[in-house]
């Protein structure tokens, strides 16, 4: 390097470290000279004469910003006067990297190609709680940040990835729409899947919506999970992996089928503790596994996804807010007490009158609900609602009234000996260590084993040795990367006895955008952005392959099959030269060193 | 006696009062707020401001404190917003395992730190007291993960001898105290924790009562003993030992507050359901009675046993009067 060159460059630091303390200095200044408003209450000082102060202090700060901007000046060089305003310096927001590892080093890629066109990007590891509160806050100050949404089998329906998420009178503060996504053709296509209740026409709609997305790029989804789990498959037999689920999925317990006599409750390992045997205060998707076993469902989802009568005969739609539900005959609670139609609407309205809980979305819609017959139950929509069935009748558990309308605050109970009508019996639970269950002989469709355990393991290297022992026998959550290569090496033939199985998350991870921010108010922006993403680097390296590739607006992923448009995403490719293309074309520049500046007006 | 420990124990009710308060600021002034630990992130605003509300923090500081000061003082902990039940049900149901776990592994350390530290100070200079310190150092220096994962592997897994995980085995049956911890079940499978544990912890007595035997044997009375004849297993720890005992039994009083915290990775390893876990899952959610209502706990621990330690000296030493 010349010694110009470089004399000039050290000039040039010391410049801008001096008008940084000197810009600093004078807003500090400024900020000292404004009296607050219960300082001006102490002082009795006159409100104009306040004012007046304010803005002397104000003009102070304006007049030596100014001057020292000509002073120093190369920030509007003459020759740059044509090009827009210098894109913000921004910042994203990450997981920490031992809360999610991969959305950590997501955020350092993106950061690093932002910073190869001129863009810079603080990268911000933050705690989950400051996280969630920042995005969900009152100020909604953030540039950008990495996320996630779980596969929960309830958002196989598309409301949540689709209404939830995208609609923009959830773009407010406190809303799902943490991207601050708005696009009125979009609004019309999430209110219109909704009320649409035959399934197709509601496809096409949702399908439409996607490909939207897409289009517009409110996020990057930069890659979902595979659920990789194991079960012992010389002890049991029949058990199915669902996407979303995995293993311990609402089905498996009750078709899995015992291959010797002596082992016959199979024990599933979790690394997660249960939070609590209320309904009412279940917290964890973990506790609504184990509670849908206890406790039975209306409609349950088959494991392709299609709603299925379950607790219910059947179903007819009178009009499309008007339901009747016809149930089940001859069914009884675990205690021998029958099923009625009046436990149905108890548990019902018990939902429908906490607003906080956990399936309130679910049961938001509904207005009433009454029984109509000995066996019939009438659901009455404020407006039509196309996942009342996929999501509501799928989810609400039934339970005993006779139990409960005697409990006082229903929140408050402990549950400690839930009776449902499932089909598994609670036996007893030990917090920390295990759930024990038994086989309800008298259920309609009784299951082969004669019982399951939910054993509560505190790491899973801990799992990994019990599985290994053969003192578990199928796990409840996704191995990690480590633990698969293990057991797929088999050292020794130590794993023989266990077969791993992979199902594609529903779930997504992803990178969000505020789009109410320059520079991501720009679609070009977005849309460039979405070709700054290594989507290979994220699956193949991060995830050791097993995962699937994300994408621009990605939301409803090729695993969720039924509503999956095939046509998306658009933009799911690493090339960062067509980046750049695009947002030259959008009138984005580059001004003499290198930042990349805003399209002029 | 009487009044000496009556005096103590006002000292320790106005102690904890200040480490209560001294918690108290210390997890309001934590990053974030409960309701997002949780709540999920798809609930509705309205759902997640009634949450603070019921819970009381959406009240100023100083009302927060009142009301938590003054429910302390009648031993009432609140209610865990997670688990939403009471703290004292949690706390008491996870206590016991990491007690029973602690008293074992402190057990196995101090038995054979105090023999072994008397037997080594005996062998001063010689090979065994070099060998007794780099053993008491290595496992000392080891992450006791690790140490737990090896000796997981070796004992549980290769050898067989011992259970891998947990503190019963899979679909017990009991429920009271005794059905539950009063078993060869359950002995089995402290073993293997305790040990370890025992085995991170030993460096301290050991070290501790080599060196105090040390200086013990250079008084007079162990040359009086000699003199008059006496075996010397009967003079090392007849006569030198109890007397070296004494810081001994100060490094236990202060042990156990680092034990239960010491505790928390033995008890992952081993997927001991204990109060270890359960700490660092209330302070990352925010669980402020919880988290506040064990570390009370935890403290009021340490100070009993730091009293139970002065009672002690008394014992051990007839010298040690207290006025």
């Amino acid at each position: 390097m010349p010694m110009s060159r470089a004399s000039s460059m050290i000039r040039h630091t010391a410049t801008w470290i001096v008008r940084a303390i000197r810009l600093t200095a004078a807003s500090r200044l400024a900020t000292a000279l404004k009296p607050t408003a219960a300082s001006r209450l102490a002082t009795g000082m006159p409100l104009a004469a306040a004012a007046r102060l304010k803005m002397a202090a104000t003009l102070t700060a304006c007049v030596l910003t100014a001057g020292l901007l000509t002073a120093c000046g190369d920030a509007s060089a003459p020759d740059e006067d044509h090009l827009g305003p210098l894109v913000p310096r921004l910042v994203i927001l990450c997981s920490l990297p031992e809360g999610n590892m991969v959305n950590y080093e997501m955020a350092q890629e993106f950061a690093e190609e932002l910073g190869r066109i001129g863009v810079t990007m603080e990268v911000r590891p933050t705690d989950f709680a400051v996280l969630i509160n920042t995005l969900y806050g009152e100020d909604m100050d953030y540039d950008a940040y990495t996320l996630g949404w779980s596969g929960r089998v309830e958002r196989l329906d598309p409301d949540m990835f689709i209404h939830s998420i995208n609609h923009s009178s959830n773009a407010v503060a406190g809303g799902n729409n943490t991207c601050r996504y708005a696009n009125p053709a979009f609004d019309v296509l999430a209110d219109a899947q909704r009320r649409e209740m035959d399934p197709l026409a509601r496809r096409k709609i949702v399908w439409e919506a996607q490909r939207l997305l897409s289009e517009d790029v409110p996020r990057i989804t930069l890659y979902a999970r595979a659920n990789v789990q194991a079960y012992n498959h010389e002890r049991f037999t029949n058990l199915i992996s669902i996407p979303g689920e995995g293993l311990f999925n609402e089905w498996t317990p009750m078709l899995m089928e015992p291959l010797t006599d002596t082992h016959t409750v199979p024990i599933v390992a979790s690394n997660i503790n249960l939070t609590s045997l209320n309904p009412f205060n279940a917290r964890s998707a973990y506790d609504w596994r184990n509670l849908r076993l206890i406790y039975d469902k209306l409609a349950r989802l088959s494991p392709e996804h299609e709603p299925r009568p379950w607790a219910a005969a059947a179903w007819e739609l009178v009009s499309d807010t008007i339901i009747d539900v016809e149930l089940r005959p001859d069914m009884t609670f675990h205690d021998g007490q029958p099923v009625t139609v009046d436990d149905i609407v108890w548990s019902y309205q018990a939902w429908m009158d906490l607003p906080e809980s956990y399936f309130a979305s679910f049961t938001h819609p509904i207005a009433t609900v009454e029984a109509t017959g000995d066996l019939t139950v009438r659901f009455a929509l404020h407006e039509p609602y196309a996942p009342f069935v996929t999501t509501t009748l799928a989810q609400i558990p039934i339970l005993p009234r006779h139990i409960w309308e005697h409990v006082g605050d229903i929140t408050q109970y402990a549950n400690e000996h839930p009776v449902g009508s499932g089909p598994f019996r609670f036996v007893r639970f030990r917090t920390g260590q295990e759930l024990v269950t038994e086989r309800f002989d008298e259920y309609f469709e009784p299951a082969s084993v004669d019982g399951y355990i939910f054993k509560i393991y505190a790491s899973p290297e801990g799992v990994l040795t019990d599985l290994e022992l053969a003192n578990a026998d199928l796990i409840s959550y996704d191995l990690i990367p480590a633990h698969i290569n293990q057991i797929k090496a088999n050292e020794g033939g130590r794993y023989s006895h266990l077969r791993v199985t992979e199902a594609q998350d529903i779930g997504f991870f992803y990178l969000g955008m505020n789009n109410n921010r320059p520079p991501f108010d720009h679609r070009a922006f977005r849309i460039a952005a979405a070709h700054l993403v290594d989507y290979d680097y994220a699956v193949d390296v991060l995830l050791n392959g097993y995962g699937s590739r994300g994408g621009g607006g990605l939301v409803i992923n090729a695993a969720n099959e039924f509503w999956h448009n095939p046509d998306v995403p658009l933009y799911d490719t690493y090339h960062p030269e067509r980046a750049r293309q695009i947002l030259q074309d959008a009138g984005f520049a580059w001004d003499r060193r290198g930042r990349l500046r805003l399209p002029a007006e | 006696m009487a009044v000496f420990v009556a005096k103590r124990l006002a000292t320790m009710i106005l102690m904890l009062l200040l480490v209560a308060t001294m918690i108290f600021l210390m997890f309001r002034t934590m990053p974030g707020d409960p309701t997002a630990s949780m709540v999920d992130p798809s609930i509705p605003r309205e759902a997640r401001q009634a949450l603070l509300e019921r819970y009381g923090l959406h009240e100023s500081l100083w009302t927060q404190y009142r009301i938590f000061m003054a429910d302390l003082v009648r031993l009432d902990f609140g209610s865990s917003y997670f688990y939403n039940r009471p703290v004292l049900e949690v706390i008491g149901e996870r206590l016991p395992a990491t007690l029973i776990l602690m008293f074992a592994a402190m057990l196995f350390a101090y038995a054979l730190g105090v023999l072994g530290g008397a037997w080594m100070a005996w062998n001063r200079g010689t090979w065994r007291e070099a060998a007794g310190i780099t053993f008491s150092l290595i496992f000392r220096s080891a992450p006791t993960f690790w140490v737990g994962l090896m000796a997981v592997m070796l004992f549980a897994v290769t050898l067989g001898w011992f259970p891998a995980q947990g503190m019963r085995t899979t679909g017990y049956t009991g429920d009271t105290f005794r059905e539950v911890f009063v078993s060869l079940d359950f002995l089995r499978h402290l073993i293997l924790p305790a040990a370890v544990a025992g085995l991170y912890f030993l460096a301290t007595p050991l070290l501790i009562m080599r060196n105090s035997m040390l200086e013990v044997m250079s008084e007079d009375y162990i040359e009086m003993a000699r003199a008059k004849g006496l075996r010397e297993i009967r003079i090392l720890y007849k006569h030198a030992a109890r007397n070296a005992l004494l810081p001994v039994v100060t490094a236990g009083a202060l042990f156990i507050g680092a034990a239960i915290g010491g505790q928390v990775l033995i008890e992952v390893v081993f997927s001991w359901p204990g109060l270890g876990r359960e700490i660092v899952q209330a302070v990352t959610r925010s669980d402020y009675p919880l988290a506040q209502g064990i570390f009370i706990i935890i403290s009021a621990l340490v100070m009993s046993m730091n009293l139970a330690a002065d009672i002690v000296y008394g014992l051990l030493d007839p010298r040690i009067t207290y006025h």
